[in-house]
């Protein structure tokens, strides 16, 4: 009874494995779950697997072993079903210059199948990430890079979808903006959404996460609940992990 | 979701600044192709005027039917030629018919205006194979690789995006934002044709129409291989580049290789190699004829007039034998060089046809009846007029001219003024445009190969699009 009454995880790894034909080992059985209303910060330096365990829930690429999963879907093997259940903001959100955020949000709604937002909704929703009206018309040709992540926070709020992937989404944000943003995730939490965040940012992962990860070299090395992170200077754990002074066993994984 | 794309590519594409640039280029292009066809139809028609007249004027002088020994007739000039020019500036437009023997049109439009020779006309065919095509180029290079250069495409397939679905929408909204565009030039091209005068036939405009269709698939194709080469590059210069360089090799190498290849796999004996066994043989035909001529006795010494229509009479008999001999030998080496061309223009056309543009312009060239068979087409009806004009000659005269014969009108006393011959009495030459139903039947093929290249370069797209890194 206990195994039924286990929630299900929105997003889930399992022994997730990545090979490149140039033999290069980007993700090395990696497994992993987040549940709903779980946010699950991933840490880690550049080549550590981040961005590839994202694409391959997003099926941009696909698995040399085990699954990535979106509520219960494999990704590789439906992966429009799965791709409906998930929203992805990128660490640097491009959208279609010459169209303004509106016109942007309009769109990736519609391809995302909600095509019941109104012009007033997606104005809203540009409200509620933190963009201003005077900018909701303008192109976002001229617009920051923080304007960009904002513009891409609520293209995927639109989507409501059970399950987010963030990559690095609060690079390059002033703190005002990660500020807002760490709020947003609170609410995204609080709405039952399921969030896996990339990021380099151990502050934030601290702040906001329920789990904190950390990769190396394609490999999750360890795992650790938010109360238990409290306990642990994190800064120091990860640059020892990074340096390779921690002696951590899989199984504290 | 097919629908959303397509909006988005048509939006997307209507508001770049550089797709307004290239369409204003081509609108203006399109409407001044049409302007100078009409203004070149006005002048040429002038001249297939005064040509005419001047050719009456020359026959009204004379007094007597068999002092009529230059009778030329003229190729008029064609309202859809004058928008799709083909080879109708290159061919002969003038034949002088002599009554028998054999005939060869002269006066290209490029002899008397050399001038034009040198850049040609800017025509329909011009605008839509050189002009439209590299703008179509300018406007599809980026379809999918800008998307990943820009970093949009990996926003787009986070959604549940077919791959097929967002190719296909990539393709169609390109089409959809260019052909409508397109579309309102030519629409006013038309009406400047009207607006100009131009005596446009129902037919012609149905023949115009298919030409702007071919040329507007072949817009197609062309987008087609654009999206194709941008789904298999990763990187928008390298895609412009690859399909700058396809584009030279389908605009000036495959056509013009093709045509040299041909040239050296076909061997066809010259018009001075014919000209010159002709001659020789004509030599031989006469210096026959003056032997004979030299043995020439009159039944009668006493009476001129009676030795005169001997002597007439067997002069025209050994017209009528030379001439036989000579269309004998004409024809063996007409139709032997005429073969060798066939085969020559099969190769050159069938290797040619590996560029879609010389699909298009076979296509075009065909409706617009201004492909190379309209050559033939001229001289089938001057041969055909010939006739015409022999039997006229026979009628009037009694005999039929051409023969080179030395003819002496002896005049009494006591006789009346002749009056001056009415040239109007001369038939006319019937110049008739090749059916439709025919001129369709030949483009058919090219406008299929035309649809292939456009559905292989869609396919290729897809195929390539399936393995495409979307990260």
């Amino acid at each position: 009874m206990a195994e039924i009454n286990q929630p299900i995880p929105y997003l889930e790894a399992v022994n997730l494995t990545k090979r490149y034909e140039d033999g290069l080992l980007a993700l090395d059985h990696v497994s992993f779950s987040v549940f709903p209303g779980q946010i699950y910060a991933m840490l880690g330096a550049n080549g550590a697997g981040k961005t590839t365990t994202i694409n391959l829930f997003l099926n941009l690429i696909e698995p040399s072993e085990g699954e990535a999963r979106i509520n219960g879907t494999v990704t590789h093997r439906d992966p429009l079903v799965a791709k409906s259940q998930v929203a992805f903001v990128s660490e640097n959100v491009m959208l279609y210059g010459g169209f303004t955020a509106v016109q942007n949000l309009e769109f990736f709604a519609r391809l995302g199948g909600k095509r019941h937002y109104t012009r007033g909704d997606l104005r809203d929703i540009l409200l509620r990430v933190g963009l201003p009206s005077e900018a909701h018309d303008k192109r976002v040709r001229g617009y920051s890079k923080g304007m960009r992540q904002k513009c891409g926070i609520a293209i995927a709020i639109l989507k409501d979808t059970p399950a987010i992937l963030l990559d690095e989404p609060t690079s390059g944000l002033d703190p005002k903006a990660g500020w807002e943003f760490t709020q947003l995730l609170g609410s995204l939490r609080q709405e039952g959404k399921a969030v896996l965040m990339s990021t380099h940012d151990i502050f934030r992962a601290k702040e906001v996460a329920d789990v904190v990860a950390i990769m190396n070299q394609g490999r999750l090395i360890m795992e650790r609940s938010a109360a238990q992170v409290a306990q642990l200077d994190l800064q120091q754990l990860y640059m020892d992990h990074m340096a390779g002074r921690a002696e951590l066993s899989a199984t504290e994984v | 979701m097919l629908k959303t794309i397509i909006e988005k590519e048509v939006r997307e594409l209507i508001s770049s600044s550089r797709f307004a640039i290239a369409m204003s280029v081509c609108a203006v292009l399109i409407i001044l192709s049409f302007v100078s066809g009409a203004q070149e139809y006005h002048a040429a028609q002038r001249q297939y005027e005064a040509a005419k007249a001047e050719n009456l004027r020359q026959v009204s002088g004379v007094t007597d039917w068999l002092m009529v020994r230059h009778n030329r007739i003229f190729l008029p000039p064609d309202p859809v030629a004058a928008v799709v020019t083909g080879v109708s500036n290159d061919i002969g437009r003038t034949v002088e018919v002599s009554g028998r023997g054999e005939l060869s049109a002269e006066d290209t439009r490029f002899e008397g205006e050399p001038l034009f020779a040198v850049f040609r006309f800017l025509d329909l065919e011009f605008v839509f194979g050189f002009v439209l095509s590299l703008l179509a180029i300018l406007l599809g290079y980026d379809a999918v690789c800008g998307e990943k250069e820009r970093g949009t495409l990996r926003l787009v397939f986070s959604n549940a995006v077919p791959r097929a679905t967002f190719v296909f929408g990539k393709l169609l909204g390109a089409l959809a934002g260019l052909i409508p565009v397109l579309v309102i030039p030519l629409l006013l091209g038309c009406l400047v044709l009207v607006v100009m005068r131009i005596p446009m036939a129902a037919v012609d405009w149905v023949r115009l129409a298919f030409v702007i269709a071919t040329g507007l698939l072949f817009v197609v194709v062309v987008v087609a291989v654009a999206v194709m080469v941008s789904a298999v590059t990763h990187r928008s210069s390298h895609a412009f580049l690859a399909l700058l360089v396809i584009w030279v090799f389908a605009v000036f190498v495959v056509p013009r290789t093709a045509v040299l290849l041909a040239g050296r796999a076909v061997d066809v004996p010259s018009v001075d190699k014919l000209a010159a066994e002709k001659a020789a043989y004509s030599r031989q035909l006469w210096q026959q004829s003056r032997e004979q001529l030299a043995s020439f006795t009159p039944t009668k010494t006493d009476d001129v007039g009676q030795m005169m229509k001997e002597f007439q009479q067997t002069m025209e008999k050994q017209s009528d034998e030379r001439d036989k001999n000579m269309q004998e030998l004409s024809g063996r080496l007409n139709e032997s060089r005429a073969n060798g061309q066939r085969i020559q223009a099969g190769w050159a056309f069938a290797l040619a046809r590996l560029s879609p543009l010389a699909s298009f312009t076979l296509a075009a060239t065909a409706l617009a009846a201004t492909d190379l068979k309209m050559k033939d087409r001229f001289e089938d009806e001057a041969y055909a007029y010939q006739t015409d004009y022999a039997r006229f000659m026979k009628a009037k005269t009694g005999m039929v001219p051409g023969a080179g014969m030395i003819i002496m009108k002896m005049k009494h006393g006591g006789e009346e003024e002749p009056k001056p011959v009415d040239p109007r009495e001369l038939p006319e030459m019937q110049h008739r445009k090749p059916p439709l139903a025919g001129a369709v039947t030949a483009a058919l093929p090219n406008v299929g190969l035309l649809m292939i290249w456009g559905l292989g370069a869609f396919a290729g797209a897809f195929i390539a699009f399936l393995r495409y890194d979307l990260r």
